[in-house]
């Protein structure tokens, strides 16, 4: 069975991604900061190699608390599920922020799941966009799926097993008039590390020539 | 010489143009909807949530414009418009899109469409505006 010893990236790969993975966030913060007018501010990214059930608890601390999420599955060089993920109660609050403040509560209550699907669709895309620019190939995606529930529940809704064996990347970002607080993370399965580790050394040995 | 009524008359009429606004987000149309009609108050709007539903729209209204989201479901967003090139090659279409990657930028190219990306915000909506302005 593959430990995570075994999956360990050494400096150079780690900082690679690192470095990639924040380009992307940075895409994507942009893209979140254009929509809800305000600005976005990003935690260093993280990366870890965890089961799906430790990987809930390290994103909110709380494997209780109630949150929103939006997840999409994306294919390349590998494969990878790519999730935003954001407090309930602030949720309606981000689609005001979208859409603006001359909708009546009942409609923009009407729209909430919707306007969050497609929130996550973009925030999503600019990330793995970027990636795949980054990297220099192509990815397909699934259409964004709206998750409501646990992080546990969120992270385990793909592929419903709390033992899977994953590697996470994940960024904390806080919009800074709203005191708002979300995740965006990235969860790779095992099989596909080896893709994105050819992909980060192809990126290096790019830069290298 | 035309006169000042028959002149307005005539620019309305330019002004009269039609826009179809493919996206399966109800809330992407809407955000669409409303920048296009601050900018361009005279225009008709109709609107699809996927590509089949796009080309019938088109066969049935024959809309000047087109915006274009890329992935939806059933039939995506690149296939719809290489059939409206097709069929109607003077349709001048934006694949308007959250997908960012280069490879779709070229495959927008390649189909003689416009590239815009989300989110749908003044700047983008007049990005396509500029674009079907062109002669």
């Amino acid at each position: 069975m593959l430990s995570p010893d075994m999956l360990e990236l050494d400096d150079m790969e780690r900082d690679a991604l690192t470095e990639v993975f924040n380009i992307g966030v940075g895409q994507a913060a942009s893209a979140m900061s254009q929509m809800v007018n305000d600005r976005v501010e990003l935690s260093v990214p993280s990366i870890s190699f965890t089961s799906r059930a430790a990987a809930a608890l390290e994103l909110t601390h709380d494997a209780g608390q109630r949150i929103c999420g939006v997840s999409q599955r994306f294919q390349g060089s590998f494969e990878a599920d790519a999730i935003l993920m954001f407090p309930e109660n602030k949720s309606l609050e981000i689609v005001r922020l979208m859409i603006g403040d001359d909708m009546p509560i009942e409609e923009l209550t009407a729209m909430e799941q919707e306007a969050l699907t497609e929130i996550g669709n973009i925030i999503l895309n600019a990330l793995i966009g970027t990636l795949a620019n980054v990297f220099g190939s192509e990815f397909s995606s699934s259409l964004p799926a709206f998750h409501f529930g646990t992080s546990s529940e969120i992270l385990q809704a793909e592929r419903k097993n709390a033992d899977d064996l994953v590697m996470l990347l994940h960024v904390d970002f806080k919009l800074e008039t709203h005191q708002i607080n979300g995740y965006v993370a990235f969860l790779l399965d095992v099989s596909s590390v080896q893709g994105l580790r050819d992909s980060i050394n192809r990126f290096m040995g790019n830069i290298a020539r | 010489m035309i006169g000042a009524a028959e002149s307005n008359s005539a620019e309305q009429r330019m002004n009269k143009k039609t826009l179809l606004i493919v996206d399966d987000s109800r809330v992407s149309r809407m955000m669409i909807r409303a920048l296009v009609l601050e900018r361009q108050p005279e225009w008709q709007i109709f609107e699809a949530g996927n590509g089949e539903e796009a080309i019938n729209q088109v066969r049935e209204n024959m809309p000047d414009y087109v915006t274009m989201d890329m992935n939806m479901p059933g039939m995506d967003g690149v296939a719809a418009s290489e059939q409206i090139r097709q069929a109607y090659p003077t349709t001048k279409i934006v694949l308007l899109t959250a997908n960012i990657q280069e490879s779709s930028r070229q495959k927008a190219q390649q189909l003689g469409l416009a590239f815009v990306t989300k989110p749908i915000t003044a700047a983008c909506i007049d990005q396509a505006l500029a674009f079907y302005a062109q002669p």
